[in-house]
Parts: structure tokens; C-alpha cells; sequence
């Protein structure tokens, strides 16, 4: 009599995972945890969603559609993913809760059946609370596309600071390689001593801006310097700027909206006599200085002026984007009081110890042993990772909070 | 590094530190990562910097100068492409629209190493334009046509290029001041567009020149007072002041109906020259609506004048 019930369960794991690696002795807890699961907020908001789209579709009339019909139908849509998912979710609810009362079945054979199904059930519903309804209820990021600019500047700790603002080029270079993006040295100021005052780096690849852009900040260095004859452990800090990269050809509509021409001075540097025929001196360095905000953008590394100023109204258009961007994310923590957090450049995000060859992040509370993987770039991965997820976590507790919040 | 700290410091002592810091990376990536097709005139760093600092030019060194997008191969002692020539063929490429069912005869007068008209072949859509280039130097002839090809502009015309248009670039060989000029430069007027960097430097401030431009660079490309049969049709208020060149450009396009109606004359000038050219080629060309352009450092650069 019980071969109904399992053949609806056999079923219902043809879309749940097939792992099945739960250990015997795990099942109490993990009935636990399902339970408390479904009480969970993000369990409660999709089930409103869904609710609200049954609601829609009642409302829409079948005939003659109104624009408020149009509106409604397309928000149907929109949450037809959302529905679809909630269905999968019941379903091993149900399944679930059919399980249970064979865990103590008197036949050992249909108990560990039931323990299998139980791990494996319980296992797809914490992946769809965990991964699934997160995924389909944060909004998809607007700057996926964007490649990026990163701009290094040596700070406090004089040439030991230089040296590892150097270090940093190339642990950004390596871990950018590895992820197959392709990186060129914008511009960068290499002292005789050893090491750069600053470095503007391009990188371009699909995912670029929104893996890097938690690296703005400043990078806190701790070792003993090459130079330090008494081995003395100093601190020195590099501070990171990450730009959204906008290319060209897509940069005519996005220039509108970021500047106009008349607001840009282009000055070129120095004093070329009477120019023209009479000197066949290189003079190609660039100033852009945005009026409105004062920003100014100074770019020499190219021979060629008309490189030096495309560059520079890249460098440009990045800060102006990055500007524009970050006042977004204000607003909406304003207007939402979320806990989206924003970008304070000032903000000291991480620390190189390279006597207890450990890097932690400040703001993931997260460490990372083995300071050689991540200047090698590996190890930096596990950051971007991380803070990414983190970004996700925080878009995903705002959409939450909204829905409360208009409910209240 | 310390072979590098040398160098730097003997470039230095030449041509100021803030230079010597830019050169010495530009001659770095001339020798690791030269633009295709371009390789500098020298093997090793040692070389470049003891010859940049006997006061030859660096583009001449390292073989390459970019203009625009295009990186073009330089040569002693053909002109080198100055920035302000840069700025103003650009420009000139965008306010100017050009298509294939109205392509441009552009025709460029003293075109050294072709950096205008190559540039405008690059710039302006396949089919376009159909550019014709003359220089007085068999050197600038030969590396206009390297350039060319190294460009990927073809340098003649295809019978196919109905079906595969094309821009075509037509260097060649001639002097501007031979009285039998137009029929040398087998010219078949009229031109949508007639452009122009002539040598336009006077004889007192040739002079006067920094020996990296004096001793490297041709006399033929810089000096504007030429003797020649056809200077004697310079009014005599306008010799010595390197203006000889834009009074025969101006006569040829008058008498010889060079330019189209509604076409284009763009004349690169020295400093000062800008309101005496413009007056000649009122004069002369037959051209009405006459515009200076000032060069990114404010100079008065070019005269622009439309038929």
C-alpha cells in the first residue's frame, strides 16, 4: 500500500538533484532546518508574488484588453519563471512531508529508501531557497557587460608603497589572464627606485566591471620593505579605483547622458613654439577637465595626442559612470534604507600581512591564508567571489525589505 | 636596469628628463612590440638613444609614427606627420560625408609619406573616396605606397570594385612648380576635395630651425620660399615669406578648374600665414567661403575654403 506514495516520490527527483550523500545520522537536524526553511522570508515573499500573479490573472479580462490589461498580463509573464519555481518548491514539499512518517517505518528496506529521499528532497529545497528563488528575484545587474578601468595610486609609505602598488599590477594582471580577459597598461608613472607612483590598467572581458568593482578602496600592505636594512615590519597603503569601461561605439548614446562636449576643456601640454613644420618634437600628453565636477583626467603615455585623448575620455567616462553608479546606489539605500552598501574610497577594504602570510578582507570579515596564491591571482578569486555574493546577498535582502516595507 | 639608468641619464642631459622618460619606453616598445609591419631602423637600445641623442629625430629612430589610428612607416628624410596635421585631417574626415553612391576624387598636394590622404581612405566607408597623392621625392613616393599597402588601401583600382568597393590611394610622381604641372600629374580634374601640407616655412626662420628638423628632414617638405621659374609669379610683397607654394596651389586651382563646385580646399599654414593664404586663395582659387581652423595648441593652422 505504500507503493503509490513512492513511485510520486521517485518522480518528483526526476527535477531534484540526484546527490544522495546525507548521512544517516544528519536527518534529524536536517528535518529541522527544512522546516524552519519554509518560514523563511524569501519563502513568504515568493509565495506573495505568487499570490499576486494568481490575483492578476483573475483580474485580466479575456476579451478587450486595456492598457491596464497590457500592463498586468506582462507582469504575468514577468513572474512566470517565479511560479514555475514555487510549483517545483510545493511539490517536494509535499513529497516531504509524505517521506516522513516512513522514516520510521517498521521495514528497514523502506526506511532507508525514505532516508534517501528525505536527504535528497531536502537537499533540492535548501538549493532552490539558497540559489534558485535568489537568482530569479534579484534584478539582473545592468553593468554585466561593462569591462573595466583600474586605477592604482601609491599612498602612504613612500617607495614601499610604490613597489607594491607595482606588486598589485601584477595581481591583477595574473588574475585577470587567468579568467581569459586581456589587460593593457593605460598609463603608468615607473620610479627609478623601483616600482610605480600609479598605474591605469585596462581590462576588458565579458563581467569585468561587476567582478572588480568591489576592489576600490584602499589596499593595506604589512611586510618588512627590500629596502629596510633593521627588517623592521612597515604598513603602506595603495589605494584602487575600478571604472566601468564604456567602448566607444556604445559611448555616443551613454555620452549624452554622462556629459556634453561644451562642459569638457581639452588642454594639450606645454608650449610647442611655432608647431607645425618648424618642430618634430613628440608633444602628445592630454588634460581633459570636466567642468561641472572638476574632475581632470592627464594622460602622456601614448605618442600619438589623438590616442592620448581617446584614452583620456575613457578614463573620463569611467569616472563620470562610476560617479553616476555609485549616487544610484545612495538613492536607493535612501529611499529603501537598505543595506546595499556603497563605495567609501577612503575606506581601508583589505590587508597583505606577509609576516603571518595572511590577506584579509575588512568587509567580508575574511581571511585568506597563503598570501602567495592570491598575489598570484588564484587566491584573489575566493575575494571576488565572495563579494560578489555578498553585492547578490544585499540586492536580494533590499528586493525583501521593499516588499515589506509597502506592506507595512 | 642599470644599462637602462645610463641610458636614461645620457638621454636626459639631451632632451630634458620628462622627455628622455617617455622616449626611452616608446624606443622599449619599438624594439619588443613595433606596429606590424614596421621595424625600427635599429637592433638595439644602446643605439637608438646614442643616435636620439646626436639630435636625429625619434620617429626616424624607432621608423613609425602614428597618425589618427593609423601607425605610418617614416623614413629619412621624408617629413614626419605633425600632430597638428593630425588633428586637422581628422577633422577634416568628420565634417566632411562622403559615401559610395557620392564617392570623393580627393587629391593631396605634397603628401610625404600620404599620412592625409591615407587617412581619409581609412576613416571615410569602403568606396568612398578615390584619393590621388603627389610628391615632388621619389622617397616619399616609394613610402606612401609602402603605407598604403601596410594600410590595407589598395593603390589601384579593381575592375570588381562594383561589387567590392573600395578606397584607392594613386601616388605620384611630380612637381608642383613645373609649368606643365597638371599634365605630369596626369591630374583629371575636377576633385571633390583638394588638401594640402606644403613646405610653407620662409627662408629666415628655415634658418633658425633645431637641427633635428634642419638636418634630418627634407628641405623640399619645409622650405616655402623655392627658387623657381614659376616663383617669379609671387607678388613681390609675398617673397621671403614662404608663401610661394600657396600662390601656385591657388593659381592651379583657379586656371585649371581643379576643385568642383561646392568642393573643399584644405591648406595646412605656418604660424602667422593663416589670413595671407586665405587672401590668396580668395584671390586666386576662386573659392568664396573661406574658414581658419586653430590647431589643438591655438594656433591658426589651417585655411578651409569651399567653391
Amino acid at each position: 500500500m505504500f507503493r503509490p506514495a513512492f513511485r510520486q516520490l521517485r518522480l518528483s527527483r526526476a527535477f531534484a538533484t540526484t546527490r544522495t550523500a546525507f548521512a544517516q545520522a544528519h536527518i534529524p537536524r536536517q528535518a529541522t532546518h527544512s522546516l524552519k526553511v519554509e518560514d523563511a522570508p524569501i519563502i513568504q515573499y515568493v509565495k506573495r508574488r505568487v499570490e499576486e500573479r494568481r490575483r492578476l490573472q483573475s483580474e485580466v479580462s479575456d476579451d478587450a484588453l486595456s492598457d491596464e490589461d497590457i500592463q498586468k498580463v506582462r507582469k504575468i509573464r514577468e513572474l512566470e519563471p517565479l511560479q514555475d519555481a514555487w510549483t517545483e518548491w510545493k511539490h517536494a514539499k509535499q513529497s516531504l512531508e509524505e517521506t516522513l512518517p516512513l522514516l520510521s517505518d517498521s521495514d528497514p528496506t523502506m526506511r532507508s529508501m525514505a532516508e534517501e529521499e528525505y536527504a535528497s528532497l531536502s537537499e533540492s529545497m535548501n538549493r532552490m531557497v539558497e540559489e534558485t528563488f535568489p537568482s530569479l528575484l534579484v534584478p539582473t545587474s545592468d553593468t554585466a557587460h561593462l569591462s573595466a578601468i583600474i586605477e592604482l595610486r601609491a599612498g602612504v609609505g613612500g617607495s614601499e608603497s610604490a613597489l607594491f602598488t607595482a606588486d598589485l599590477v601584477r595581481m591583477y594582471t595574473r588574475a585577470a589572464q587567468a579568467q581569459g580577459w586581456t589587460v593593457t597598461m593605460l598609463a603608468s608613472n615607473t620610479l627609478e627606485t623601483g616600482g610605480m607612483r600609479d598605474a591605469i590598467m585596462e581590462i576588458k572581458g565579458k563581467g569585468v566591471y561587476d567582478a572588480l568593482r568591489w576592489e576600490s578602496g584602499v589596499h593595506r600592505v604589512q611586510r618588512v620593505p627590500a629596502t629596510e636594512a633593521s627588517g623592521r615590519v612597515h604598513t603602506s597603503t595603495v589605494s584602487a579605483m575600478v571604472l566601468p569601461l564604456i567602448e566607444e561605439k556604445a559611448s555616443n548614446s551613454a555620452d549624452e547622458e554622462l556629459f556634453t562636449m561644451d562642459e569638457v576643456k581639452i588642454e594639450v601640454m606645454r608650449s610647442r613654439g611655432a608647431g607645425g613644420q618648424h618642430v618634430n618634437k613628440t608633444e602628445s600628453a592630454v588634460r581633459l577637465t570636466h567642468i561641472p565636477t572638476g574632475i581632470t583626467v592627464s594622460m602622456q603615455d601614448e605618442r600619438s595626442q589623438h590616442q592620448n585623448r581617446r584614452r583620456a575620455f575613457q578614463v573620463l567616462r569611467g569616472r563620470l559612470m562610476d560617479r553616476k553608479l555609485n549616487q544610484e546606489m545612495i538613492d536607493r539605500r535612501d529611499l529603501r534604507r537598505n543595506l546595499v552598501r556603497s563605495a567609501d574610497r577612503s575606506e581601508k577594504i583589505r590587508t597583505y600581512n606577509y609576516a603571518q602570510d595572511r590577506v584579509t578582507d575588512h568587509r567580508l570579515g575574511m581571511s585568506v591564508k597563503n598570501l602567495n596564491s592570491v598575489m598570484e591571482g588564484d587566491g584573489l578569486q575566493e575575494f571576488l567571489k565572495a563579494l560578489q555574493q555578498r553585492y547578490h546577498d544585499d540586492l536580494l535582502e533590499d528586493v525583501l525589505s521593499e516588499r515589506s516595507d509597502s506592506e507595512r | 636596469m642599470p644599462v637602462v639608468r645610463t641610458l636614461l641619464s645620457q638621454l636626459s642631459r639631451a632632451i630634458g628628463r620628462q622627455s628622455a622618460l617617455s622616449e626611452l619606453r616608446w624606443m622599449q616598445q619599438a624594439l619588443s612590440n613595433p606596429p606590424p609591419g614596421i621595424s625600427p631602423a635599429c637592433r638595439s637600445l644602446d643605439e637608438m638613444v646614442a643616435r636620439r641623442v646626436r639630435g636625429e629625430p625619434l620617429q626616424y629612430i624607432l621608423g613609425s609614427q602614428p597618425f589618427g589610428p593609423l601607425d605610418l612607416a617614416v623614413r629619412p628624410p621624408v617629413l614626419i606627420p605633425r600632430p597638428e596635421t593630425e588633428d586637422w585631417t581628422l577633422r577634416l574626415a568628420d565634417s566632411l560625408t562622403p559615401s559610395p553612391a557620392t564617392p570623393f576624387r580627393t587629391l593631396d598636394l605634397c603628401t610625404g609619406t600620404g599620412c592625409i590622404p591615407l587617412l581619409l581612405c581609412h576613416l571615410w566607408p569602403l568606396g568612398s573616396t578615390h584619393a590621388t597623392a603627389i610628391d615632388i621625392s621619389p622617397d616619399a613616393i616609394q613610402l606612401a605606397t609602402e603605407n598604403a599597402t601596410r594600410c590595407g588601401i589598395s593603390t589601384q583600382a579593381h575592375a570588381h570594385a562594383s561589387t567590392h568597393p573600395e578606397n584607392t590611394f594613386t601616388p605620384i610622381l611630380a612637381d608642383l612648380m613645373h609649368p606643365d604641372f597638371a599634365q605630369q600629374a596626369r591630374l583629371e580634374p575636377p576633385y571633390d576635395l583638394i588638401t594640402s601640407n606644403p613646405p610653407y616655412i620662409p627662408q629666415a626662420e628655415y634658418d633658425a630651425l633645431p637641427a633635428s628638423v634642419k638636418d634630418h628632414e627634407d628641405i623640399r617638405a619645409l622650405l616655402g620660399d623655392t627658387p623657381s621659374p614659376l616663383a617669379n609669379d609671387v607678388p613681390a610683397q609675398d617673397r621671403a615669406k614662404g608663401l610661394t607654394f600657396y600662390h601656385r596651389i591657388a593659381a592651379l586651382v583657379g586656371e585649371h578648374g581643379l576643385l568642383r563646385a561646392g568642393g573643399t580646399l584644405a591648406l595646412e599654414v605656418g604660424q602667422g600665414q593663416a589670413h595671407e593664404v586665405a587672401a590668396i586663395v580668395q584671390a586666386k582659387a576662386g573659392v568664396d567661403k573661406i574658414d581658419v581652423w586653430k590647431d589643438p595648441w591655438g594656433k591658426e593652422r589651417v585655411v578651409v575654403a569651399r567653391r
